[in-house]
């Protein structure tokens, strides 16, 4: 093992911390006293000189060169990445719609889940209300729905996963942003490794241009005056350039361009828009309010959406293909700037 | 009744250093006695607190040592004796009075005891206070054992009076801390009656006259000392070496020559009276020899002043040598012990006496027999707790910040059992003026926090003001104050919020937290138990703007044992202990490390040290696995 770079902490905070890449996935929380998610940060609490370490291992950012364990077909894809299928959905119960980001999809697909067995527990991200947003263990069906809505900032949802694990539930769905998919696919692969069986039966991915730093977009919000507790957050399609936020006090509009600032520096190094990890991808219709965008890439995904068309949980449509092409394009240049970005970043560190 | 408070003399008793100043006090007429508690000085105050229930004197536990000067120089001016104690920090606090209170004279005799502490054993220094000697232009006394500290110390009464102004007497730990037997004296049995004559005030004008009068006083004192008895030479008439030596390195000297064999060859002048110098001593002393050696603590305090005397001499001295700090013969800081001065023989007079030092020899006997100790908290101590909660805390808000620390036990947040957090320490209150200063840093891109953490005790002391000045200047300031309801370090002495005095009288104490509301500071209350809710407590506050205060409110451990206890029987459950590979190896033991905290090395895995472990349960809830348990104690 190189003594300069060792697999655990002390390589994560060079590679990852003091670069400042983290981007808040929670991979590395709560495997031990050290990692610890709060208000929105990932931080660390004391040091650690193992040379062999699961946070490290699982960081979607700590990717020293030729150390990528996630899997080559992914990582050279294109676009949105490969697909079995690629359908607008959205979800039957009106109620399950209105509180949601779009269609209701993740709560519709969970639910029916946990229903079916295909899971026990689900890993969702809180709100947050007047604090950040943080995972949680959801093991009754009923409490799935609370859970929904976006807010744009990152989470430390994982940690969530890495808390229960040991604790009884044996296949657990998680939904997550594309880095964390990453993570639990560098973690899949460790488990193999390992040959221990993985608890994460089902891997729901959202789509993602960027998270917010979360104290940093706090600290905004509340500089400008934003009263109430946070519902959610929306970003209204072009030309708007606007970051509506809806709380118990009313609906706020942002310029975007002010909102751009807090996000996390270890988003522009993603190449990732889609959730190429995940066995569900999830994202907006852009130009269709209430549907969503599915893209559907493993078996185990297949299988969900099918039995959720057949019991009339969601009801979905062909994808046009013109929009099949604008989403592959968005992704394309998301995965080109994230990879110039990493570029220039690599330059820099060998130029100084 | 001990036998120190005693009417009759003429027995011996076994008297700590401490407690022989104290006797000498009372045995010189002392009436008003008072100071601020530290190391190696406290036990002075605490012997004539107890005194104050037998004997009709008065004894306080003052808020910090300026006022204690302040109070005893009213019982001087109103005509009574009496004696202010404090280690050497304390001597810079009371100084600004010091200095004027040497203009305007006193009246009844008042004695100043300042208890060095050479190598900085127990303070944050090792300043040698005699300077003040110097600066304020005070006769000073440097008595070597605790015989000669009881005489020294009721002659330093009559001495005041004789001048009108305070005398100091300094000790060292050694002193200070020694016993021997002590022939004590009589107590006098005199009436006595405070009162001050308006017709006579005391103060520093006119400046310039005043200042003559208190050199002319000082030579008043210089006559004194020449016809004292406390400069004594002895050895041979025309010595190979004549060493000049004060306070406990006259001892190391003593025992050095003896040791040596060389009685016969070597002079020494035992100076007790060292400010000023009776120079009429030292001038026919010199004559004996041209080589001279100094033997002092810390400074080279007589080595410069008598260099500087002879110098004046001129061709009178002639050409001597003189050796001491400033030549490199002896070390310039630590404590002085005798093998120094044997192994200085060994050069000086070419012998082979020992190969190995005194330290060395112990060493090679101890060595596998002692380990080594770390400095760390006690058992159930609430600093743990404190610390572990600002140290999440600041992980958690990840801007690097940081400890302005100040005087106490918890001064050990600055190693591992306080978890390296404390960044700074300095004197009394100082960190919650230097704390003030950051807050002030914004406007020059400072975005550090800093949490100020400053004990209770202390926080009377002289961490007032620097609080004052956040809120009067709006600095960004967060206080935790570590309100342990003692003053733990120093022994347990009571100050101004534990409800009793000195003599052990009760007294309203003062409610800290209605005096910081007062000042319009918020202020919240945390248990430094609950480490968690701490931390959370801990970190909203270092979200926030101007002066806040957390006061982390729990009797210091030693005062929970005494009153009770603990409510806990800790134990760990191996089955659930994850041993070695526990966060990265042993994180209860290895990062919380509290001493009934212990490694089983047959089981591999933590478990109570039963004879340690006070049974506070503060592991319990820091244990990630949830393997320490508390349950409640066997009775």
């Amino acid at each position: 093992m190189d003594k300069k770079n060792p697999e655990g902490q002390t390589g994560l905070v060079e590679h990852v911390f003091k670069k400042g890449l983290c981007v808040t996935c929670g991979a590395c929380v709560d495997l031990c006293p050290y990692m610890h998610y709060h208000d929105g940060r990932v931080t660390v609490m004391d040091k650690c000189q193992a040379e062999d370490g699961r946070c490290f291992k699982w960081c979607p950012r700590a990717v020293p060169p030729g150390m990528n364990t996630a899997d080559a077909e992914q990582m050279a894809a294109k676009g949105i990445g490969p697909f079995r299928k690629i359908v607008a959905a959205r979800a039957c119960d009106e109620k399950k719609r209105e509180s949601s980001q779009n269609g209701g999809m993740a709560t519709a697909l969970l639910t029916l889940a946990m229903e079916t067995g295909m899971i026990q527990g689900a890993i969702l991200t809180d709100r947050g209300d007047d604090d950040a947003p943080s995972g949680k263990m959801v093991l009754s069906k009923e409490m799935i729905s609370a859970f929904s809505g976006s807010r744009y900032s990152a989470s430390g949802a994982l940690s969530a996963l890495n808390r229960a694990v040991g604790k009884g539930v044996e296949k657990i769905g998680v939904v997550g942003l594309p880095c964390q998919m990453e993570a639990l696919e560098r973690r899949h692969q460790y488990y193999i490794k390992k040959q221990m069986t993985d608890q994460v039966t089902l891997k729901i991915g959202l789509f993602c241009t960027w998270a917010l730093d979360y104290r940093k977009l706090a600290a905004y919000l509340e500089q400008e005056g934003l009263t109430g507790t946070v519902i959610k957050c929306d970003i209204p399609p072009p030309p708007a350039e606007i970051f509506r936020v809806y709380t118990t006090g009313g609906t706020f509009d942002f310029p975007l361009p002010d909102i751009r600032q807090m996000i996390q520096k270890g988003c522009s190094v993603c190449t990732d828009m889609t959730s190429l990890y995940a066995d569900i991808s999830l994202g907006a219709y852009e130009g269709r309010e209430g549907w969503n965008t599915l893209i559907i890439r493993t078996e185990t995904g297949e299988k969900l959406v099918d039995l959720a068309v057949s019991k009339g949980r969601i009801e979905i449509e062909a994808f046009p293909e013109k929009n099949m092409s604008d989403l592959d394009h968005a992704a394309q240049n998301k995965k080109n700037r994230g990879a110039d970005a990493s570029l220039k970043m690599t330059e820099g560190e060998v130029g100084s | 009744m001990k036998k120190i408070f005693q009417k009759n003399g003429n027995i011996n008793l076994l008297l700590q250093g401490n407690e022989a100043i104290a006797r000498g006090a009372l045995e010189g007429d002392v009436s008003f006695c008072s100071g601020y508690p530290g190391n190696p000085s406290s036990e002075i105050i605490e012997t004539l607190a107890d005194a104050a229930s037998h004997l009709p004197i008065y004894t306080e536990w003052s808020i910090n040592e300026k006022v204690a000067v302040e109070a005893a120089a009213a019982a001087s001016f109103a005509g009574l004796r009496s004696i202010v104690c404090m280690k050497q920090c304390g001597l810079n606090v009371a100084s600004d009075f010091l200095v004027n209170l040497t203009l305007s004279g006193t009246k009844g005799g008042m004695v100043l005891v300042t208890c060095d502490d050479p190598s900085g054993i127990s303070s944050t220094n090792e300043e040698d206070a005699r300077v003040f000697a110097d600066l304020a232009d005070t006769p000073l006394l440097e008595p070597s054992t605790p015989q000669e500290a009881l005489e020294m110390t009721k002659w330093a009464f009559d001495l005041s009076e004789k001048i009108n102004n305070i005398v100091l007497l300094r000790s060292v730990s050694h002193l200070s801390h020694t016993r021997s037997v002590v022939r004590i004296g009589e107590l006098p049995e005199n009436e006595k009656k405070a009162r001050f004559d308006t017709r006579n005030p005391f103060h520093t004008f006119p400046v310039i006259a005043k200042h003559n009068i208190r050199h002319e006083k000082l030579k008043t004192a210089e006559t004194i000392f020449e016809s004292s008895s406390w400069n004594p030479y002895q050895g041979p008439e025309e010595p190979e070496l004549l060493i000049m030596a004060c306070g406990s390195a006259w001892c190391y000297v003593l025992e050095a020559v003896e040791i040596a064999g060389l009685t016969g060859r070597i002079g020494i002048l035992k100076l007790g009276t060292t400010w000023p110098l009776p120079k009429k001593i030292v001038r026919e002393t010199l004559r004996k020899c041209d080589r001279i050696l100094f033997a002092e603590e810390v400074d080279p305090f007589i080595e410069t002043a008598i260099k500087a005397y002879a110098a004046d001499l001129g061709e009178e001295a002639g050409g001597k040598t003189f050796m001491g700090k400033a030549s490199g013969h002896i070390p310039s800081t630590g404590e002085l012990n005798p093998s120094i001065f044997l192994n200085l023989f060994e050069i000086l007079f070419g012998l082979d006496l020992i190969n190995k030092t005194y330290r060395e020899k112990v060493g090679e006997h101890l060595d596998g027999v002692i380990f080594p100790r770390e400095f760390g908290f006690c058992p159930g101590c609430p600093h743990r707790g404190s610390y572990y909660a600002i140290k999440q805390a600041l992980a958690w808000d990840n801007r690097d910040g940081f400890i302005s620390g100040d005087i106490g036990c918890y001064t050990m947040g600055i190693w591992p059992t306080g978890f390296n957090q404390v960044k700074s320490v300095h004197a009394m209150g100082s960190g919650l003026g230097i704390a003030s200063g950051y807050g002030k840093l914004a406007q020059f891109g400072f975005d550090q926090p800093v949490v100020t953490v400053c004990g209770d005790s202390t926080f009377y002391h002289a961490g007032l003001p620097g609080l004052i000045n956040a809120k009067f200047n709006k600095s960004d300031i967060l206080l935790l104050v570590l309100d342990n309801s003692a003053t733990a370090m120093t022994g347990f002495q009571p100050h101004p919020g534990t409800g009793s005095t000195a003599t052990g009288e009760d007294t309203e104490p003062v409610d800290l937290e209605a005096l910081l509301r007062s000042l319009n500071i918020g202020v919240d209350v945390a248990d430094p138990y609950e480490t968690e809710a701490s931390a959370q407590k801990i970190y909203a506050l270092l979200q926030k703007k101007g002066p806040r205060v957390l006061i982390m409110k729990r009797k210091c451990a030693l005062v929970q044992g005494k009153q009770g206890g603990f409510p806990y029987q800790m134990s760990v459950n191996h089955d659930v202990c994850l041993g070695e590979s526990c966060g990265c190896g042993r994180y209860c033991t290895r990062i919380f490390r509290c001493p009934g905290l212990i490694w089983d090395k047959e089981n591999m895995k933590a478990t109570i040290d039963q004879v340690v472990c006070v049974g506070c349960g503060m592991c319990a809830d820091i244990c990630p696995r949830g393997a320490i348990e508390k349950t409640g104690k066997r009775n």
